[in-house]
């Protein structure tokens, strides 16, 4: 019994760093209707950044992410209106292309100015257990990661929900044809959505900083996890890419205690298959809108 | 019987201090090959291998050269298989080398191998270490360095000429783990341990393989604690290897001991990245330069020739390892006087150095299918963010110290 409620924890706290890292891929992927291959590179280049901004000014990664998102949002808008608002009517795989070669160029660009080897962030805080209620012992690193990803999608909620601007996105998300008829810039929506969904990664990258190294190809470790997660939670939906993110969390740990670590993966692409047969849309996804 | 004389590897520094240049007394240079990655994602050690070879070069210059003539190395960079290929063809095609000098990684070694043989080239490894490497028949592959299966052995025969009397039991009282990424690297070295383990009765409690993709191993380490193993035995790579200790720091729990397999185990950024909590683990890889010099006379030495060379401190003990092999080699070829593959063969074949007379503290000599038998990886331990040897006492620097972490 014990043993079942450390692995959920360890689930549920692995399903959080997955759900923060899943909610700017899923804003970009469901309203630009771009698939961002370079999402795992932009939070490559984020864990360096922290780590630079760590290891040589000496600020707290907590206090790093607030301007690390904001540097990120600009950086996502700007890539939008440079290299994807061009092909933004060009055939879908023109736009796989560009972002491959963005994050090819980003990785490799890595491996050149600071080589194959592991920067880590020192904030032994982050990695000491602490203990739920005599339940679970987890890492305090990752209990901020997992309120984090909640917080952060809470905001993006309210921000789609309350707010005029978050209303013209979910408007363009809906239909990109009928959306400028109701006076909505929709180039301008797309940076903007784009550099919302940079920024989160820009967050994630600062908070998961003192509990993963960065290397070049970080990225690639979490970005496909990433596209399970948005892809089960349905395109485009915060509260499915939580969701998606705690279920494949889950799995990830019980799998790999009760089964194989080395088959865990088997098990949650066999569930990912089996809800997209019975809801190909994803779980709050939208019908069509896949 | 051909009597062969016994050169001592260290003679060549002392000469090259003093020797006069015989600068290309028959005139003329001798090309060998150097296939190593030179770029790409290997490159780092890659380069750091080559580094022991072209001090062991130079060396052999200022002491005459081989054969009464220059040596020049004609680099080939091989990042992967296909253009390993592509290089050591071109070194025998366009540059006509003697013989080729490598590669650092198994696959590359296999790849450019193949080649080799076929035109009848010789190849001298000394640095890959995968078993059938010199398991194929091939003729002219030789190699200097231990094999997977080495490591296997010098592992598992660690815990009990080591760790087991340290802790002072019986080594059969140990619950042993084994812990490994799921690629060829991690595959074929637990592979080993576990004949190891069986083949000498001691008590194997699990073996969980993981990809090194992984993003986290709570689980594994759950399971590990399940069977509350005592020590474990990982292969893995740095990103992993960081993450298993985290996550044990994270649970709360740890095993007596940890036992890596080199590559990602002996980079000071991994022990950098884990913290004080790597201090302790024990690792077993090629010689280091925390080694004992009586055992391994000449390493001091390497290491001020490599500073004076490069002007900083060698960066792993790859070079070391390319160090020894070289000389070994360049030694057979002066000893078979000619460059004929088969005069060459035979030179290589006929080579007999004792243990703990090189730098490495390795000795020299060759089976019928081109393998060093006198070799094997040394057990490790990291002290005070230093890896210093420990096992087998005449090579060791250190007591081994039986408990891990801070």
């Amino acid at each position: 019994m014990d043993i079942l409620l450390q692995l959920i924890a360890n689930g549920a706290l692995l399903g959080g760093v997955f759900a923060l890292i899943s909610i700017g891929l899923t804003l970009i992927f469901g309203i630009v209707r771009v698939v961002n291959f370079a999402h795992g590179e932009f939070l490559m280049v984020g864990l360096y950044a922290t780590w630079i901004m760590a290891s040589q000014l000496g600020l707290h990664p907590y206090v790093a992410a607030l301007p690390l998102a904001v540097v990120f949002f600009f950086l996502g808008a700007l890539m939008q209106r440079a290299i994807i608002q061009p092909l933004m009517n060009a055939d879908p795989h023109i736009q796989i292309f560009a972002t491959v070669g963005i994050g090819t160029a980003l990785a490799n660009g890595a491996l050149m100015l600071f080589s194959a080897d592991l920067r880590s962030v020192d904030l032994p805080w982050a990695r000491q257990a602490t203990d739920l209620w005599g339940i679970a012992s987890v890492s305090r690193g990752n209990l901020v990661a997992f309120f984090v990803s909640f917080a952060a999608t809470g905001a993006l909620i309210a921000f789609l929900n309350r707010t005029h601007l978050g209303r013209a996105i979910r408007a363009v998300a809906q239909n990109r044809y009928a959306a400028p008829l109701m006076g909505i810039d929709v180039n301008r929506i797309y940076a903007i959505t784009f550099g919302i969904g940079t920024g989160c990664v820009g967050l994630a990258a600062a908070v998961l900083a003192p509990l993963y190294p960065a290397f070049p190809t970080v990225g690639s470790f979490f970005v496909l996890t990433a596209f399970v997660v948005v892809v089960l939670g349905g395109m485009g939906s915060l509260e499915g890419a939580v969701i998606g993110a705690l279920i494949i969390g889950l799995v990830e740990s019980l799998a790999g205690y009760y089964i194989a670590p080395d088959l865990k993966e088997v098990v949650y692409f066999a569930i990912f298959l089996g809800i997209l047969i019975v809801r190909p849309a994803g779980l709050f996804g939208v019908r069509g809108n896949e | 019987m051909v009597a062969i004389r016994r050169r001592p590897l260290l003679g060549g520094l002392a000469a090259a201090a003093v020797a006069p240049r015989f600068a290309a007394a028959q005139g003329g240079e001798i090309k060998f090959g150097a296939l190593y990655p030179f770029s790409g994602g290997l490159a780092l050690l890659g380069d750091e291998s080559f580094r022991g070879l072209e001090v062991a070069v130079e060396e052999r210059n200022a002491a005459g050269g081989v054969l009464g003539r220059q040596v020049r190395l004609m680099k080939g960079d091989a990042v992967d298989q296909n253009q390993a290929i592509g290089e050591v063809r071109r070194l025998m095609s366009v540059e006509r080398v003697v013989a080729v000098f490598g590669t650092y990684a198994s696959p590359l070694a296999f790849a450019a191998t193949q080649v080799t043989e076929l035109q009848g080239v010789p190849y001298f490894e000394m640095g890959a270490i995968s078993d059938p490497i010199t398991e194929r028949g091939f003729r002219y592959v030789f190699r200097t360095c231990p094999r997977s299966s080495d490591f296997g052995a010098a592992t598992v025969g660690g815990i009990v000429d080591a760790l087991a009397p340290a802790y002072g039991i019986d080594p059969k009282t140990l619950k042993i783990a084994i812990l490994h990424e799921d690629a060829l690297y991690g595959q074929t070295v637990s592979g080993f341990q576990e004949a190891q383990i069986r083949q000498r009765g001691l008590n194997q409690v699990e073996k969980l393989a993981y990809s090194a993709r992984s993003v986290d191993l709570s689980s594994v380490i759950q399971r590990l604690r399940g069977v509350n193993a005592d020590i474990v035995l990982h292969t893995g790579y740095q990103n992993d290897i960081v993450l298993f200790f985290r996550g044990m720091q994270e649970a709360n729990w740890k095993p007596r001991m940890v036992i890596g397999s080199g590559a990602g185990y002996s980079l000071t950024d991994t022990a950098r990245a884990v913290g004080p909590a790597f201090d302790g683990v024990m690792n077993v890889d090629f010689t280091q330069f925390a080694v004992n010099e009586q055992y391994a006379p000449g390493v001091a030495a390497f290491v001020e020739l490599y500073k004076r060379r490069y002007g900083s401190d060698p960066r792993s003990g790859h070079s070391l390892a390319n160090y020894f092999g070289a000389r070994v080699y360049l030694d057979a070829v002066q000893r078979a006087g000619g460059t004929d593959k088969d005069r060459i063969r035979t030179a290589v074949l006929a080579t007999d150095v004792a243990e703990g007379t090189t730098p490495t503290g390795w000795g020299v000599r060759f089976d019928e299918r081109g393998q060093n038998t006198r070799v094997r990886p040394f057990l490790l331990q990291w002290q005070g963010g230093r890896q210093v040897t420990v096992f087998p006492a005449q090579a060791a620097v250190a007591q081994l110290r039986p408990q891990m972490g801070a």
